[in-house]
């Protein structure tokens, strides 16, 4: 038990942290953003797709959300190679936490086309309404204050979910926080602050959302 | 690609392998099922705590609202790590499974504990108010009144929540834990093309999760209280 915290060691490091977080919130917003896009597709295609598109959907969306990110990610990066495709591990972890948050984002956005009426729909058919119209204009608005809770959650679980590009090597929050951890060896201080850090950035994203799902879509949600 | 595939299988499907991948997908099942098992007791307690209203409690609600929040908004990996170098100063000799452990039960508490909490908040007002109009007792109130009513609203979300936490634990491996992900990347090492070992890890973490969460989706639906009083 012979262990002083010393803090002033690792304070100089501070920036250098704060610069990792805003690469984790980049690499959170770009899979999230691309998730939202594969998730929406993949929703259409399992609440309107024929029998085999609904099939392939759910193989995608079971496969990605029963095993782990994690290794997921290393299949990208070291297997792939093999096959000849070369990713760095920035695309490597962009890739896959933007496959697998695509599955997660499947489920959310097809429960909330659940959620719309089926005489909604016809509505919009009898309107002369294409699909995309109808999914834009009917289901979307209608949509967004049912969904609007579980995805500012899974935006930041996925913000939490970035630490594990560390391990690839990619220097954000967490990889910053081994470097200093190499430079300095005040573990317990690094990780801590680290934690803290993580802390303030997800209550920051948490505020920003809440507030603009009030502004644009009215909808209450609690930051706690 | 293929050809060396298929020359590496016979090799890698060999007794020691096998039993390596094995144990390591029981550890990874260990892990997970222990830790939220412990975490959903503490779990419970806090959420316990925190529907008391004695004013003596006030720090001690303070505390487990500040632990609940604070451990939900910190990954794994960080915690894991900050579990590992305390672990350094204050036991030597702990396993690195110990550690692990510790890392899962620290998360699984923070959110066992909201998904209690918000079981026990689904429960009619009107029922903490006619136990207390009957002189029970808090605990007398939870054990009689409250989770028979409760447990139903609670077990599905936390079962979900232990099915999400053993792909989590595949960040373990970091630490040096030998679970499913830590197998793979040693077979690897071994030689082993990483398609075969990675996918074959996969396959097996999709194996353990894939039957518990229909389970899960069984369990929800037939335990699941609906709202319009039909059970």
């Amino acid at each position: 038990m012979q262990y002083t915290l010393q803090f002033g060691q690792v304070f100089p490091y501070l920036p250098y942290l704060i610069g990792g977080a805003w690469i984790s919130l980049q690499v959170a917003f770009l899979a999230f953003s691309g998730g939202m896009a594969i998730g929406l597709l993949g929703a259409m295609g399992k609440t309107f797709g024929g029998r085999f598109t609904r099939g392939a959907v759910g193989a995608y969306v079971s496969f990605f959300t029963n095993t782990p990110q994690l290794v997921q990610i290393y299949f990208l990066f070291f297997a792939l190679p093999e096959a000849g495709i070369l990713l760095s591990s920035y695309e490597a972890v962009l890739i896959g936490m933007t496959l697998n948050a695509g599955a997660y984002l499947t489920e959310i956005q097809r429960a909330g086309f659940i959620s719309v009426h089926r005489s909604e729909l016809e509505a919009a058919e009898t309107m002369g309404m294409s699909l995309f119209q109808s999914v834009w204009y009917v289901i979307m608005p209608h949509v967004v204050k049912v969904l609007f809770p579980p995805l500012s959650n899974l935006y930041i679980i996925m913000t939490l979910g970035t630490s594990m590009a560390a391990i690839f090597g990619l220097e954000e929050l967490t990889g910053r926080a081994f470097n200093v951890n190499a430079i300095t060896f005040r573990s317990i201080e690094i990780f801590s602050l680290t934690a803290g850090l993580y802390f303030l950035v997800t209550v920051a994203a948490s505020l920003t959302l809440t507030l603009l799902g009030r502004w644009l879509f009215r909808v209450k949600a609690k930051v706690f | 690609m293929l050809t060396r595939l298929a020359e590496e299988l016979p090799q890698f499907l060999g007794y020691y392998n096998v039993m390596l991948l094995l144990k390591a997908a029981l550890i990874t099942l260990a892990l997970s099922a222990v830790g939220c098992s412990l975490g959903l007791m503490i779990g419970f307690f806090i959420a316990m705590v925190r529907v008391t209203r004695a004013k003596l409690l006030v720090p001690v609600r303070a505390a487990c609202i500040a632990y609940v929040e604070f451990f939900r908004r910190i990954p794994f990996l960080v915690t894991l790590m900050v579990v590992f170098f305390v672990y350094q100063v204050v036991g030597r000799n702990t396993t690195v499974f110990t550690v692990a452990l510790t890392a899962v039960c620290l998360i699984a508490t923070s959110y066992t504990a909201e998904i209690v909490r918000s079981g026990l908040e689904s429960v009619n007002v009107k029922q903490w108010e006619a136990a207390e109009t009957m002189n029970l007792n808090l605990l007398q109130t939870l054990w009689w009144v409250i989770l028979p009513q409760a447990w139903k609203v609670i077990l599905p979300p936390a079962f979900s929540f232990f099915i999400l936490f053993i792909k989590d634990t595949a960040l373990a491996s970091q630490i040096g834990v030998v679970e499913l992900t830590y197998a793979g990347k040693v077979l690897n090492n071994k030689g082993f093309s990483a398609v075969l070992v990675f996918g074959c890890v996969l396959l097996l973490y999709f194996i353990i999760s894939y039957p518990l969460a229909r389970f899960g989706v069984w369990m929800e639906k037939n335990l699941g209280v609906s709202k319009t009083g039909k059970r």
